[in-house]
């Protein structure tokens, strides 16, 4: 198999995102959180009219990867992307708009598949947008080496999935998602967070899915600009 | 180039061999023999959507009739490398250059010895371009392939004043958007040692 088809392969099930067995189970909630502390859930996501562009190292399980430079601009619910390799090729852009509708501008073969776009859009919304609905406030007994009690906001999508936002562990946030069958599919980790307006904004952000085609994408950020 | 070879390991090629480009050309104008190259390059990226340009920097080496070291420093560090009848890509992850096998390198070969043609100054010949002069210091070029003209609309090269040497090279993806590396810094035939061509 070519390389490349390999890669891309590997990445549209990744994006599927199968559950393993052995992946941590959706916690029970304690109590209600009064406070949630330094940083509200809304602070993780961004506001306004925003770019990021981040280096993006993909890594499969294995070790195998590759880097891209990534272009995300966001306009309340629309968002438009690129992905550009380290040499300056477009490999990929796209328009997503508020009613799930998407416009693809450009997709070097084998990114002109759908079910890619369809897969990262789904990344991009679950690292920059707030899930739909109102989520219930509660605390989460956070596991080692970060052990201890940390708020959280726990939204429930009409599918029976649930997504976990933890606004404040280690001085910046974290989102879990998992599946309909409370099965951990999705984290993202934010690192190193900046405090820029009402938000707060990642140096570094680790997203992980799991099961046997699972991924890893470390984007570092390279640069945040206000859209005029 | 084999229909089979990667668009993003077309595209990487494609820088090299616009560099030997101007060097066929240095070739045909003024006798002048290529044996390496250094050089810094800027590369600029503009796309619609990006707010402002990206832009990336790095160094490239390269010493006939084959070895070729090109290497952003930054946004993203990553180092390619043809040696040897080898061609291999790093990027930096955790601090270290790891090997990259993702992109196809293997296909490299192939167009090594087209490179070879370009070296000689039979930039006229190529498989892959139609080859046009705008002006005295300005070459297009345009894809022949279908497949690679849906990746590439077209090149620009800008020569320098002398000796057939590149000012910037453009290449146009679609009308919003292109690629323009400009070079700097530029140190002809000086003898390279061969662990300019290796990752430590």
């Amino acid at each position: 198999m070519r390389p490349y088809s390999f890669f891309c392969s590997v990445l549209l099930l990744g994006l599927v995102a199968c559950a393993a067995e052995k992946q941590p189970r959706l916690p029970q909630l304690i109590g209600v959180a009064e406070s949630l502390g330094k940083n509200d859930c809304a602070a993780v996501y961004p506001q306004g009219k925003r770019q990021f562009v981040h280096a993006i190292d993909f890594v499969m399980q294995g070790g195998s990867g590759t880097a891209v430079v990534g272009v995300t601009s966001l306009n309340g619910n629309n968002i438009a992307c690129a992905l550009v390799t380290v040499e300056g090729l477009t490999l990929f852009e796209a328009v997503f708009r508020h009613d799930e509708s998407f416009k693809v501008k450009r997709a070097v073969p084998p990114f002109d598949a759908p079910e890619f776009a369809t897969g990262l859009i789904g990344d991009i919304r679950a690292i920059f947008q707030p899930p739909p609905g109102h989520g219930n406030r509660g605390q989460l007994l956070l596991p080692a080496p970060a052990a201890g009690l940390t708020a959280v906001c726990r939204y429930k999508d009409p599918a029976g999935g649930v997504v976990d936002v933890l606004p404040d562990v280690g001085g910046c946030w974290q989102i879990r998602s998992y599946t309909p069958d409370g099965v951990l599919d999705r984290t993202i980790v934010g690192r190193s967070c900046r405090e820029q307006g009402t938000g707060l904004i990642p140096d570094y952000i680790e997203l992980k899915t799991y099961g046997r085609t699972g991924y890893t994408l470390k984007m570092t950020l390279i640069r945040a600009d206000n859209v005029l | 180039m084999p229909a089979h070879v990667p668009h993003g390991l077309r595209i990487t090629v494609c820088f090299f061999i616009l560099l030997l480009v101007s060097s066929g050309r240095a070739a045909e104008q003024d006798a002048l023999r290529l044996q390496s190259i250094q050089a810094d390059f800027v590369q600029e990226k503009h796309l619609k959507i990006l707010v402002r340009p990206l832009v990336s920097t790095g160094t490239l080496s390269f010493q006939a009739p084959q070895s070729l070291r090109w290497e952003y420093h930054t946004p993203v560090a990553s180092v390619l490398l043809l040696h040897g009848g080898r061609a291999q890509k790093f990027i930096a992850r955790d601090g270290q250059l790891v090997e990259d096998k993702g992109m196809g390198l293997d296909s490299m070969r192939v167009v090594l010895g087209q490179i070879s043609s370009w070296l000689d100054g039979r930039f006229a010949d190529s498989e892959m371009f139609r080859v046009s002069f705008a002006d005295d210091r300005t070459v297009l070029l345009t894809p022949k392939q279908q497949a690679l003209a849906g990746v590439i609309s077209n090149i620009e090269l800008k020569l320098a004043d002398s000796k057939g040497l590149l000012d910037a090279v453009t290449i146009y993806e679609g009308p919003e958007s292109y690629t323009r590396m400009t070079f700097s810094n530029r140190v002809l035939n000086k003898e390279l040692p061969a662990t300019v061509f290796t990752v430590q």
